[in-house]
């Protein structure tokens, strides 16, 4: 039997770009605004933020970063948009990022499979319920700590927005909104994004789809079975 | 020949005519810098009679005479008065009487030769806690600034009132728990203070955050409540305009050293909820995680020859 071995596109420039472009930002943000939520940790905190050139320079760093993280974030919400109102995607339970039903089912599946109490994997379309999860923590994270992260860098401009009887807690909220928003939005990444995209068997130390956009045809069909059938039915894969 | 015995002569006489004019002070370091142990007063009062005379002479008061400010200590062994104290010390001593311990002369000698900040003071809460409400624990000079004889200046990291050191200086009285129990005022200004983002960068060294004084104000200090305090709400758009140019009245409620707590119930409920999810999700991430690695292992080990 001959086997060729193929990849197909998984990820188009316009998307590994904006992959990218939020992957540079987030560290940014990550590493500048950690001092500042850890102040007091003896003498790292001043370590820590002297390496980003102390903390006038750091949080001006942390601004820019943000805004920029935003704008791609924007700009990603803008490309799907249009390429799902002018048809260029079409929206298919195998394929969609949207959640559905199954998802939940999947996962129950997995967790049964994780225990050995089923032999048989979740199959999987273009985006697990886990990826699905990475996908739409992104959106939460931009409302929650892009908006507030906003008020912040702004503080006088976003007064202008602010109802009058909100006033009493508004500023304290949005404070601890994007301190403890940002934690989870760190450890999310560190260890569910990391593990399942980079740190599994067959592709430890790192997945190069976020670099290459190609999938070979044999992970697809393991890991995504259900968008390789799609695909091999119109001919687009062997 | 001449010229070179010239110059030593003029700078020895130089250094006499300066020994001269401490002649007073160096009189009473005799004593001064040796008496280490401390002595009980006849109020009851124990106090050090000891000044360490290198920190004295480098302080910014090191080129006054003792009798500057203790007018009445100045025949040895301290019984008269040499000259005449000025009626308006006598006045305000009268006044600050119930700070006094031992010198209470001393202790407003201060306003000499800074009339202007004493005066401020005199109007300040913490003033006005002495002169009006006779309170004996109320601060003075000497609370905030250190001892006279070792007063550096501001700029010198060595100061209490350095920008280094200022939020730890006001926080001896303002995060003091009996201070703040007989006061009234909660524990939490400077612990609030502190996770403010004021506060932290101030701990992670930005030049520009403010510290309690930038605010507050320092000699003339009022409550907040007090309509001449920088930080009621009529004068805080000049206050934190300083920094925020265009401040607006929205803006500048943003600022208050209340605890987070049920009484302001929105910040206390979004903190716990927004804690409930990051703890979930931190728990599914992690168990998800451990689980799939170990069917992983599992798999990889005891299942490779069924593929």
């Amino acid at each position: 039997m001959e086997k060729e071995v193929k990849e197909i596109e998984r990820f188009n420039i316009i998307e590994r770009l904006q992959h990218v472009i939020l992957l540079c930002t987030f560290l940014l943000v990550a590493f500048t605004g950690w001092a500042l939520k850890y102040p007091d940790v003896g003498e790292y905190s001043s370590w820590w933020i002297k390496i980003w050139g102390g903390a006038k320079k750091a949080g001006i760093i942390h601004r820019v970063a943000g805004v920029i993280m935003v704008l791609d974030f924007i700009w990603h919400v803008l490309y799907m948009a249009y390429r799902i109102l002018t048809g260029r995607i079409k929206i298919r339970a195998a394929t969609t990022v949207i959640p559905l039903p199954k998802d939940v089912f999947d996962a129950i599946k997995n967790f049964l499979y994780f225990l050995g109490l089923s032999k048989e994997k979740p199959r999987f379309g273009r985006f697990s319920y886990a990826q699905k999860f990475d996908y739409w923590a992104v959106f939460w994270g931009m409302g929650i700590i892009g908006l507030s992260g906003l008020c912040l860098a702004f503080p006088v401009q976003a007064s202008y927005f602010f109802p009058s009887w909100s006033l009493n807690w508004i500023w304290e909220t949005i404070a601890i909104m994007h301190s403890d928003e940002a934690l989870l939005a760190i450890v999310f990444i560190l260890i569910f994004h990391f593990y399942n995209e980079h740190l599994k068997f067959h592709v430890f130390p790192m997945s190069m789809i976020w670099i290459t956009g190609k999938i070979s045809v044999d992970l697809l069909k393991e890991e995504h079975p259900l968008e390789y059938e799609i695909l091999k039915e119109e001919g687009k894969v062997d | 020949m001449k010229e070179r015995i010239f110059l030593p002569v003029i700078l020895l006489m130089l250094f006499m005519l300066v020994s001269l004019s401490h002649a007073e002070t160096y009189t009473c370091l005799v004593c001064h810098s040796a008496m280490k142990q401390k002595i009980k007063t006849e109020t009851g009062d124990v106090i050090n009679l000891w000044i360490d005379e290198e920190r004295f002479s480098s302080s910014v008061h090191g080129f006054a005479s003792c009798d500057t400010c203790h007018k009445l200590f100045s025949e040895n062994p301290h019984q008269k008065p040499s000259k005449a104290i000025p009626p308006n010390l006598i006045d305000m001593f009268n006044k600050m009487k119930p700070k006094a311990r031992v010198d209470g002369v001393a202790l407003v000698a201060c306003m000499d030769c800074h009339p202007d900040i004493y005066n401020d003071y005199a109007e300040s809460v913490h003033g006005k806690n002495i002169i009006a409400k006779r309170q004996k624990d109320g601060s003075s000079c000497i609370d905030c600034h250190g001892s006279v004889h070792y007063i550096v200046s501001k700029s010198s990291k060595d100061s209490s009132v350095n920008r280094a050191n200022v939020v730890n200086t006001c926080g001896n009285c303002h995060n003091n728990e009996e201070i703040a129990k007989k006061y009234g005022y909660g524990l939490h200004i400077v612990e609030k203070y502190n996770e403010s983002f004021h506060g932290k960068k101030y701990r992670l060294g930005h030049e520009n955050a403010p510290t309690c004084v930038d605010c507050h104000g320092y000699h003339k200090v009022k409550k907040w409540d007090d309509p001449d305090s920088p930080v009621a709400m009529n004068n805080r758009k000049i206050t934190c305009g300083k920094c925020h140019k265009g401040a607006t009245d929205k803006f500048v409620v943003a600022i208050t050293h209340k605890p987070i707590g049920k009484d302001n119930p929105i910040p206390y409920y979004v903190e716990k909820a927004l804690m409930v999810l990051t703890i979930s999700v931190f728990a599914f991430i992690t168990i998800h995680v451990v689980l799939e690695i170990y069917a992983e292992i599992r798999d990889y080990v005891f299942r490779k020859k069924e593929e």
